[in-house]
């Protein structure tokens, strides 16, 4: 599959947000998973050639981070988190459940590609440990059983909300939102909840502020 | 001139040092004579602080810190491993890390026995390791080009390599990909580390993750005689040290000359030097009677070479090659005007003009040092006409680059097209064909001040009158001028005289051999360089001594050959463009080795005179600079003016026998404008075929924007492009090749 | 006693040394009969794998090692075609000179692979310098039973690390026994 004229488009649309046209180079890798699943060969040359690059450049950045795919991914790309905090609390006990009832294990994709499974670290969302993602929404406080219902409904092509988010769409979909693409579910579902806000509630009938924090 | 530079007072291990504001705690230690263990550092590369081995305690902070990036501040109290306990436990403790991974093969390594890692480990290591596990291994070694080879699991992560390859030489084809543990060197699939200076990679890599094909395994470092040598490939007169086991050269390395080529050189330089010991002449050759050439004494070879030239001396020419050390111009110069009295004599075995001659005697010739590397990195702005620094002087691509990116120098270039190195140089190109280069160096002044420089290069003579304007520039602004010229040897020669004033110069040698000009006594050429048939010259003249190192088309219909002495058998100066002299030891003393000046003067005393010493321009007559008339012929249908130079690696006879750095060469292609490519129905990416005079060349075609029209483009004496045509011929160009 | 005159007394010395036992050994009509000691240095020996690739590594340690500057050694690239030693690098060229030779023994100490020991053998003298600069071939030790001749591939699914380890052992195909030429 080759990148259509419009993805390129779209890809300079992204380079005129930024001073530093090299700054660009995140979102379009981004871009370029949302047209391709996965950082393709193609999308690398097209960053480059854009961005007066070398591949090599671009490749070393596609690398780096995690969050760029070399293989595609699945439909649903489905985060299980694995360190300390989640793991206790369950997040190993999903990761078994999950991995065994898909057959796949860590980085592998279903033979019908519709999930993809990884060990993710730390979102930042202890207070609802165990947390999971899908396509980088949250589904927060989940069990064994409460994953694999989720997972079942994603494959069935049912709609699933996210417990602290937006409905949850395709890899692809939601690729081009990280692109920074507005896809309009901004203020959809659950935002900051009671759980999340409990720290600062605390703080305020307290009286308590951040050092040089003007109340 | 007084620099005032505001310093600050800092402490390390103890003694009180005042050292300028700003620099790294590293280099400080290192004026005080103490020595921090380092594999990311390196003096001349922007700091990143990757390997952490340099680690010293600061007081009144809790961590160590990389001396490498940390600069002082006044008051600052340092303590390097010698004083500090928590600095020396930090630095073993880095150590044992970096070996965590790191292959236990130094016995095989080519790094091995002078290596960073290895000593490094030894001073600042702790003996044993408390590693366990199975290290990470990668299949090994992989090509990052031809020449470079990668063994990942020796790498260190100093980022050195690839800091190199984006700061210096502007070619970010080698990259760390991947993260944590699997961290590597690497190359995008589709871009191989094809730069001119990857061999720089090679010397700097801390470790031995990076070794050449070349090198890889013939020899170990304790093995090696090291002989500091200056390099015959270019003008540039790069330091480098020359490594030889038995006899046999086994690699060379760029070495220290901080106002030359700093601690770089290029591919060329490092790679191409199996020449010196390939197909060499042995003995000296004899044509008999029967027109056959046969082995002869020396004695017989010089009586008979004397006996040839005694009649016809004063009409024999003297063609030196351009690659003669300063020496051996010397003992040309005499040898042509004095024991023979012919003032037909010219060291440019290229194309050639009577403008170009006038040019270099009155702005060139015997000048003091006036341009120098360091002009150039002070300049406001520096002028590039007919000279494609990359290409044609490497090292004069690098201190441009240097400074374009420091933002001191702005470059422009009158070129056909913006090309690879004048981009990675930032430069502004003034767009002009061979036609339109006069017009375009009167209209530089613009650009140009009392801070400038012009950098010409030796193609300038293609084009009628460019020389004239380029003096008239300069008088005009009083920008400083300098000539560069492609080889090590030009510029030695003319300071020794061998112009051709009152002379015919190489094209009128050439055509006027077997009725003026009766013999000839031909040095280091290669015909195919000439201007004109050096070869049908040749068998028109009566009597030819060629005095070469190998066996060429020249020696094979010479009467005479007189093998003369390769750079590495003899000692010498090359003079480089500033007019610096790089003078080189002999590398492998070889008895019997003669050097051309040697060669010289034993014939004169066959003549029964001697070579002497004297200034030729102390009493040369300088004729006076005045432009060529302009090319009038017309570009018809089908056709366009070709601008044409060599690539730095190209099928010159001094890179023969390294096939490792021919495949790093550039390939050959041919460039047109958008508007010519249409007029001239050609299509981006097909093949194009230029012809000319019975020669053609086809190459892929690449439709450059920004292109000075009806000019068409094509690398000269490159892999897949014979067309040795100066620039300003008009060429036939055509879709589809042979 | 000194009455017997200086001479005959000198004869008496002669006459009860016939009685004492012979400690002069009959070289070369007896040489089996006193075999160097276990541990004498003769002789080098390049070792093979048990089966037949070579162990030298070409790194020239042993060269460097040698006081005497009697051993000279290449190094070359093993190939996919042509494998001579596991790994990466193999000694091409190896060399002894038995004339500079001190038979020290600091050489098969330098060796990291053990690729280089000693034997027993000390008859080395010949009749022109030549002969004694031992080559690889005089030195490589005989193929045993088991081993095969290099070049040849490593055994399947093996590497290098194995060798080293002494996994490997002898070749399921080996070539004739052909015991080396021993000088």
């Amino acid at each position: 599959m080759s990148l259509s004229e419009s993805t390129r488009v779209q890809a300079r649309e992204i380079i005129s947000r930024y001073p530093q046209a090299r700054s660009a180079l995140l979102p379009m890798l981004h871009l370029v998973q949302a047209e391709e699943g996965y950082v393709s060969a193609d999308g690398i040359a097209l960053c480059a050639e854009e961005l007066s690059l070398t591949t090599a450049e671009v490749a070393a950045v596609a690398t780096f981070y995690t969050m760029y795919h070399r293989k595609p991914a699945g439909e649903y790309h489905v985060g299980v988190c694995i360190n300390p905090g989640c793991g206790i609390l369950g997040g190993d006990a999903i990761w078994e459940k999950l991995s065994s009832r898909l057959g796949i294990g860590h980085d592998e994709v279903t033979p019908d590609g519709k999930i993809s499974l990884e060990r993710i670290e730390c979102q930042a969302a202890c207070t609802h440990a165990p947390v999971m993602t899908a396509n980088w929404e949250f589904l927060d406080n989940m069990t064994p059983e409460s994953a694999i219902d989720v997972v079942e409904k994603l494959v069935s092509g049912k709609e699933v909300m996210s417990t602290r988010g937006p409905r949850i769409r395709t890899f692809k979909e939601n690729e081009l939102t990280l692109a920074g693409f507005d896809d309009g579910l901004v203020d959809e579902g659950v935002q900051a909840d009671e759980q999340m806000l409990a720290g600062l509630k605390r703080a305020k009938e307290l009286g308590q502020s951040a050092p040089g924090v003007k109340k | 001139m007084t620099v005032t530079t505001q310093t600050v007072t800092v402490t390390v291990d103890g003694v009180v040092v005042e050292v300028p504001a700003g620099t790294l705690i590293i280099r400080v230690a290192e004026m005080l004579g103490t020595a921090i263990p380092r594999f990311c550092d390196h003096p001349l590369l922007d700091p990143v602080a990757a390997c952490r081995m340099c680690l010293v305690e600061i007081e009144g902070q809790g961590k160590p810190q990389p001396s490498c990036a940390v600069t002082v501040s006044d008051g600052m109290v340092i303590k390097t491993q010698h004083t500090s306990e928590m600095a020396e436990k930090a630095q073993a403790g880095v150590m044992e890390f970096l070996l965590i991974n790191h292959p236990l093969d130094c016995p095989i390594c080519d790094k091995g026995g002078e290596c960073p890692l290895q000593n490094q480990a030894m001073t600042n290591g702790q003996g044993e390791t408390r590693f366990e596990g199975t290290k990470r291994t990668f299949p090994k070694p992989i090509n990052v080009s031809a020449q470079v080879l990668l063994d990942r699991e020796r790498c260190v992560s100093c980022a050195r390599c690839t800091r190199f390859a984006d700061q210096i030489a502007g070619d970010p084809f080698i990259e760390l990909l991947e993260r944590g543990a699997k961290q590597q060197v690497g190359t995008s699939e589709d871009q191989p580390f094809d730069s001119y200076f990857s061999g720089n990679t090679i010397q700097i890599c801390p470790v031995g993750a990076l070794t050449s094909a070349k090198y890889r395994f013939r020899s170990r470092p304790f093995d090696l005689i090291s002989t500091p040598t200056a390099c015959e490939h270019c003008a540039s007169g790069c330091a480098l040290r020359t490594d030889v086991r038995r006899s046999t050269v086994m690699r060379r390395l760029a070495w220290d000359a901080p106002e030359v080529n700093e601690e770089w050189n290029c591919d060329k330089g490092r790679f191409a030097f199996p020449y010196t010991s390939e197909g060499r002449l042995t003995h000296p050759l004899v044509r008999d009677e029967a027109g056959n050439l046969g082995p002869a004494s020396w004695p017989e070879a010089l009586r008979v070479a004397a006996a040839g030239l005694a009649g016809i001396g004063k009409s024999t020419a003297v063609l030196t090659g351009g690659r003669v050390t300063v020496e051996d111009a010397k003992a040309y110069a005499s040898f042509a005007r004095e024991v023979l009295g012919t003032n037909d004599v010219d060291f440019r075995a290229r194309a050639v003009s009577n403008e170009e001659t006038a040019f270099l005697a009155n702005h060139v010739a015997n000048k003091p040092m006036d341009v120098t590397y360091g002009d150039l990195e002070a300049a406001k702005s520096v002028l590039l006409v007919s000279f494609e620094p990359e290409d044609e002087s490497p090292i004069v691509f690098l201190r441009l680059r240097k400074a374009a990116l420091s933002g001191t120098t702005k470059v422009f270039a009158v070129a056909p097209y913006t090309s690879a190195g004048l981009a990675k140089m930032k430069g502004t190109l003034l767009a002009a064909g061979p036609r339109e280069e006069v017009s375009v160096i009167a209209s530089a002044a613009s650009h140009l001040s009392g801070d400038s420089v012009i950098l010409v290069g030796e193609r300038a003579a293609q084009t009628p009158g460019a020389l004239t304007a380029v003096a008239e520039l300069a008088a005009k602004t009083g920008a400083k001028l300098a000539w560069i010229p492609r080889r090590a040897g030009d510029r030695g020669a003319l300071d020794a005289g061998l112009l051709p004033i009152d002379g015919r110069n190489t094209s009128e040698i050439v055509s006027a051999t077997g009725s003026a000009v009766k013999g000839l006594v031909i040095g280091g050429v290669s015909p195919e360089d000439v201007d004109g048939d050096l070869l049908s010259a040749i068998d028109k003249a009566q009597f030819v001594v060629s005095l070469e190192t190998r066996h060429t088309e020249i020696t094979a219909e010479a009467d005479v050959v007189l093998p003369v002495a390769v750079v590495t058998e003899k000692a010498g100066t090359f003079r480089n463009w500033e007019g610096r002299d790089r003078s080189f030891a002999a590398v492998i003393p070889t008895p019997g080795a003669l050097s051309d000046a040697d060669v010289l003067g034993e014939l004169a005393r066959e003549l029964g005179k001697s070579l002497s010493v004297s200034d030729f321009w102390a009493s040369a007559t300088k004729p006076a600079l005045k432009a060529d008339a302009a090319s009038t012929e017309s570009v018809g249908n089908g056709q366009a003016v070709l601008s044409t130079w060599r690539h730095l690696l190209d099928k010159g006879s001094l890179q023969s026998g390294e096939p490792y750095l021919a495949a790093t060469a550039r390939v050959a292609v041919v460039r047109v404008s958008p508007a010519t490519a249409q007029k001239l129905n050609l299509v981006d990416g097909g093949t194009a075929t230029v012809s000319c005079c019975g020669n053609s060349a086809s190459a892929p075609l690449i439709v450059t924007a920004g292109m000075t029209d009806d000019v068409v483009w094509l690398p000269a004496n490159s892999e897949g492009s014979s067309l040795n045509l100066p620039s300003g011929c008009v060429v036939e160009v055509s879709q589809g090749g042979n | 006693m000194s009455k017997v005159p200086q001479v005959i007394r000198g004869f008496g010395v002669t006459f009860l040394s016939m009685f004492k036992k012979v400690t002069t050994e009959q070289y070369p009509e007896e040489r089996d009969k006193y075999p160097p000691k276990p541990r004498f240095h003769g002789r080098h020996q390049l070792n093979r794998h048990p089966d037949g690739l070579e162990k030298c590594i070409g790194c020239e340690l042993c060269a460097w090692a040698c006081p005497a500057d009697a051993i000279y050694v290449e190094g070359a690239d093993n190939t996919e075609e042509e494998r001579f030693s596991p790994g990466e690098r193999y000694g091409r060229t190896y060399q002894i000179n038995y004339l500079r030779c001190i038979l020290c023994g600091l050489c098969i100490e330098a060796c990291p692979t053990r690729a280089l020991t000693m034997t027993n053998e000390y008859e080395l003298a010949d009749d022109s310098r030549e002969k004694l600069i031992f080559t690889k071939e005089d030195l490589l030790a005989p193929l045993l039973s088991g081993m095969e001749l290099p070049p040849h591939d490593m055994a399947p699914g093996t590497t290098a690390i194995d060798y080293y380890e002494g996994k490997v052992g002898s070749s399921p195909t080996p070539t004739t026994v052909k015991v080396g030429d021993d000088k």
